[in-house]
């Protein structure tokens, strides 16, 4: 076994995109690397930490992308080599900085990776960056594969260090978390010729204040562009076949490319369309599209995401080819605005403007029929989590208050307090909307939305007049080192009277378990500070600060309930390290937690919980417990009111 | 020939550990053929349905087209359902762990599991065959439960429908696994190997 993007050079191996992301780094020389765990682009930063001792880079899980972007900012300025990678959502955070750092351009080399989310699986929105890159006006690629994925990020180093300006890599779910065969370049040595020239080719060349000024540094940053729409014009990323006397063209970018030429094979429309393969999309290679749009009557523009390409080529059209009619997902639309491509998606609306048959889908009718025999499987949080134990505690002590009350979650593995049982059926009526859900956990959170936003939310609810009910805010650990203190500020300046749940798990866990500053641990897994929470809460005001043991059930009500009763902004920490973690550290045997099926009485309060180690028969109206994933966290038995789970020996 | 497979389960069960096998297995058979593993996992760190496609040929893309699975290889029953009822060919396998994973919505009585003759039976329809294995069992028996999606694999290449030869999926199983559980998986294997043969030996599985 060895780390899978450290291969042998000239090998041809399997790797995922983010890992063909960290390859195509280490081969231009990485010298530093910065980023905030965000789904689907994590595995980047993950796989450098684990090259890192093999390599001569530096590396780190920053609190947030924002700081993340600065970090490999501040590192080009002084000549490095630098990454950053986020989520989609991420570069919301980083924007301030994003939109602001191309105006002096940078140094070394330095690249920013987004990895979108077409189709949400990972995500609250399904946003389009590369209008972040068209919005900021640097170059903008995006991979068709892994082996794209690999060599476009070597190349953006050198496309950004010719350009002096961040170059944008948008990748997408499919791309960053599918594999490909890649194969391996030589590994680069970092060249740690660093150094600082505060008028690099241009005076006062990285304050944006100094003179000349920020307008003149945006006439630089335009300067730039036709350099590189060259670039776009004559980049290996970009190809295209065109074929003489074809009446349609199709032009796909990215990953789409892979679907288009699925495509064109699967309706046997080869060497009968012409076809440009976007990898290196803005500034748009305006020769190329020209070539493309004087040789066809029709195109149709693919894209995963939204119409980005395709607004700019319609721009561009209506200047060199007017009469050429284009077809995508605004005007004559043949694929959709939201939701991801795939072949079948793309070979439609082919097969629609081409004029061939669509291929029938076999068995159409028998899938629709079989579609009925197939359960859901809601996502659930682990057995013994407890993120469980604390939405258990946060529910019993709303009871004891009268009122619609309103829980504003956020974003970790405990977001999944909102996600619901996906085989319940819904119902939207007002009659629905004043209950106050006490089924399970997974019906906790009425407001989710984006990382630290819950306690704002909170704050202008109460702040508006809302009283009809308590007004409360959840967030994790990780959160709230990277969202929630400018808010919990806000709150105690403001004498907000809001309930802030501060879920202390010690870990960053739905990403994948990274380290963060309440880990004690950095990213390479050496000792870092270990943050006081509870500290830092009433060093930014607030008064009302509890920390309790999540597991202890009733010490966790009352420290909710007093919270919920204070008047003003009121903190509690439930602490509860993840049970994953845990298990990973102390391997155990089955769980010693049994329901004694004479006392059980079928009442149901354990299924409650949610936990996925409870199980429960509706033909004999007994629970029982999975001894495999079973914790023994004892949870369970403290909320029997028969008292027959039983834990000896536990706790 | 382009070869089009999905390895379905539940999160936490080796599914996507068994796709890279097979991708990386289909590497080291060809070397200029394309190779694709298309995932959705994330929200559920664990006991979420994890889908995983692997395409292996003149390929570009990371997703089997709907109804183009040759083979789909279930670690869980009704994981194997979900998928084969979207992407299992007429002329496709699917090949099922018979030890149900029960999801919460289940466990709670929301709603009733269907039952594994159920499940086989709508495959039978939809594809050319269904094999079922006890691969919980076969785990146990090569010495550890984590086996299972191993025992799953060694099935897999029973059915012939991979394109390598098995010294591919043991130099693959080699290069993803540490060395110390390397004999384990490799015994797994080889009892998943032979429970397909038996499954599929004088009985006719083969729908007519």
């Amino acid at each position: 076994m060895s780390t899978p993007i450290m291969q042998q050079a000239g090998r041809k191996v399997l790797l995922m995109g983010n890992e063909a992301i960290a390859r195509g780094a280490i081969e231009a020389g990485l010298e530093l690397m910065a980023a905030y765990p965000g789904t689907p682009s994590s595995e980047i930063c993950e796989a450098l930490i684990g090259a890192a001792k093999e390599n001569n880079y530096y590396v780190e899980w920053s609190t947030n992308e924002k700081v993340a972007f600065e970090v490999a900012t501040g590192a080009s300025l002084v000549g490095a080599r630098s990454l950053v990678a986020m989520k989609n959502a991420g570069l919301n955070v980083a924007m301030d900085t994003f939109m602001t750092i191309p105006y002096g351009g940078t140094k070394g080399g330095m690249v920013v990776v987004v990895a979108d989310d077409p189709d949400a699986h990972y995500s609250s929105n399904e946003q389009d960056t590369r209008f972040a890159a068209v919005y900021a006006e640097i170059p903008c690629l995006e991979p068709m594969d892994q082996q794209e994925a690999k060599d476009m990020t070597k190349a953006a180093f050198e496309i950004s260090e010719a350009l002096e300006l961040p170059v944008f890599i948008r990748s997408v779910s499919r791309i960053s978390h599918a594999s490909g065969d890649v194969k391996l370049g030589a590994a680069a040595d970092p060249r740690h010729g660093l150094g600082f020239n505060k008028h690099y080719k241009l005076p006062y060349r990285w304050n944006v204040y100094g003179p000349p000024g920020a307008l003149h540094k945006h006439q630089w940053l335009h300067e730039q562009l036709p350099k590189a729409a060259a670039m776009a014009n004559s980049s290996r990323f970009n190809t295209l076949d065109l074929v003489p006397g074809a009446k349609t063209g199709i032009l796909c970018t990215g990953l789409a490319a892979a679907y288009g030429k699925e495509a064109v094979d699967r309706l046997q429309l080869d060497g009968k369309v012409s076809f440009l393969k976007l990898g290196f999309l803005f500034p748009l290679p305006e020769e190329m599209i020209r070539k493309l749009l004087q040789s066809v009557e029709e195109v149709l523009i693919v894209e995963e995401g939204d119409p980005v390409v395709e607004g700019l080529v319609r721009s561009l059209a209506k200047e060199i080819a007017p009469g050429v009619k284009i077809y995508g997902k605004s005007y004559n639309p043949l694929l959709k605005p939201y939701g991801e491509l795939n072949t079948d998606i793309v070979a439609n609306a082919l097969a629609e403007l081409a004029g061939v048959a669509r291929p029938a889908e076999r068995n159409a009718a028998l899938r629709e029929n079989l579609r009925g025999k197939v359960i859901p499987r809601s996502s659930t949080l682990c057995a013994g989590c407890s993120h469980l134990a604390s939405y258990s505690a946060l529910k019993e002590a709303l009871r004891r208050f009268k009122g619609n009350h309103i829980v504003n979650g956020d974003i970790g593995c405990y977001e999944q307090g909102g996600y619901g049982i996906f085989s319940a059926a819904s119902t939207a009526n007002a009659e629905d909307a004043k209950k106050y859900p006490i089924n399970s956990p997974y019906e906790t959170l009425d407001t989710i939305y984006v990382m630290g936003s819950g306690i704002g939310l909170a704050q202008g609810q109460r702040q508006a007049g809302y009283e009809e009910g308590k007004v409360v805010a959840v967030a994790g650990d990780s959160t709230f080192f990277h969202a929630t203190l400018p808010a919990i500020v806000n709150a105690a300046y403001n004498r907000a009277d809001i309930t802030l749940l501060i879920f202390d798990n010690h870990w960053t866990c739905m990403t994948g378990h990274q380290p963060n500053p309440n880990t004690g641990k950095t990213s390479l897994a050496e000792d870092g500070t270990r943050f006081d929470i509870a500290a830092a809460v009433r060093a930014l005001g607030v008064e009302f600060v509890t920390t309790v043991d999540a597991y202890n059930r009733s010490e966790a009500v009352e420290s909710i309930a007093a919270a919920l009763s204070f008047a003003g902004p009121a903190v509690v920490i439930l602490q509860g390290e993840c049970q994953l973690q845990i298990q990973r550290r102390t391997k155990k045997g089955p769980a010693r937690t049994s329901v004694d099926r004479d006392s059980c009485n079928g009442c149901m309060t354990c299924v409650r919980l949610g936990c996925p180690a409870i199980i429960y028969s509706t033909a004999e109206k007994k629970a029982s417990i999975d001894a495999i994933s079973c914790t023994d966290c004892t949870l369970c038995g403290q909320v029997c009111p028969q008292k027959a789970i039983k834990q000896e020996e536990l706790r | 020939m382009d070869t089009n497979l999905i390895v379905a389960g539940v999160g936490g069960q080796g599914s996507i550990l068994v796709s890279h096998v097979i991708a990386e297995a289909a590497i080291r058979a060809d070397n200029d053929a394309n190779v694709r593993v298309g995932e959705t996992f994330g929200a559920a760190m664990r006991g979420g349905a994890v889908a995983s496609h692997v395409r292996v040929g003149k390929v570009y893309g990371p997703l089997v087209g709907r109804g183009q699975a040759d083979l789909i290889l279930a670690m869980e029953p009704l994981e194997g359902l979900r998928v084969g009822v979207e992407y299992l060919a007429p002329g496709g396998i699917a090949i099922l762990n018979t030890e149900p994973v029960q999801p919460v919505d289940a466990k709670i009585g929301a709603v009733n599991y269907p039952s594994l003759p159920e499940i086989v039976d709508s495959l039978a329809a939809l594809g050319k065959a269904v094999v079922t294995i006890d691969a919980g069992k076969l785990a146990l028996e090569a010495g550890s439960d984590k086996t299972l999606s191993v025992v799953m694999l060694g099935a897999a290449f029973a059915s012939k429908v991979l394109p390598f030869a098995e010294e591919d999926v043991r130099e693959a199983l080699k290069e993803r696994l540490p060395a110390k559980i390397l004999d384990i998986n490799l015994k797994a294997f080889a009892l998943g190997k032979q429970a397909y043969l038996a499954a599929t030996s004088g009985v006719a599985q083969t729908k007519s």
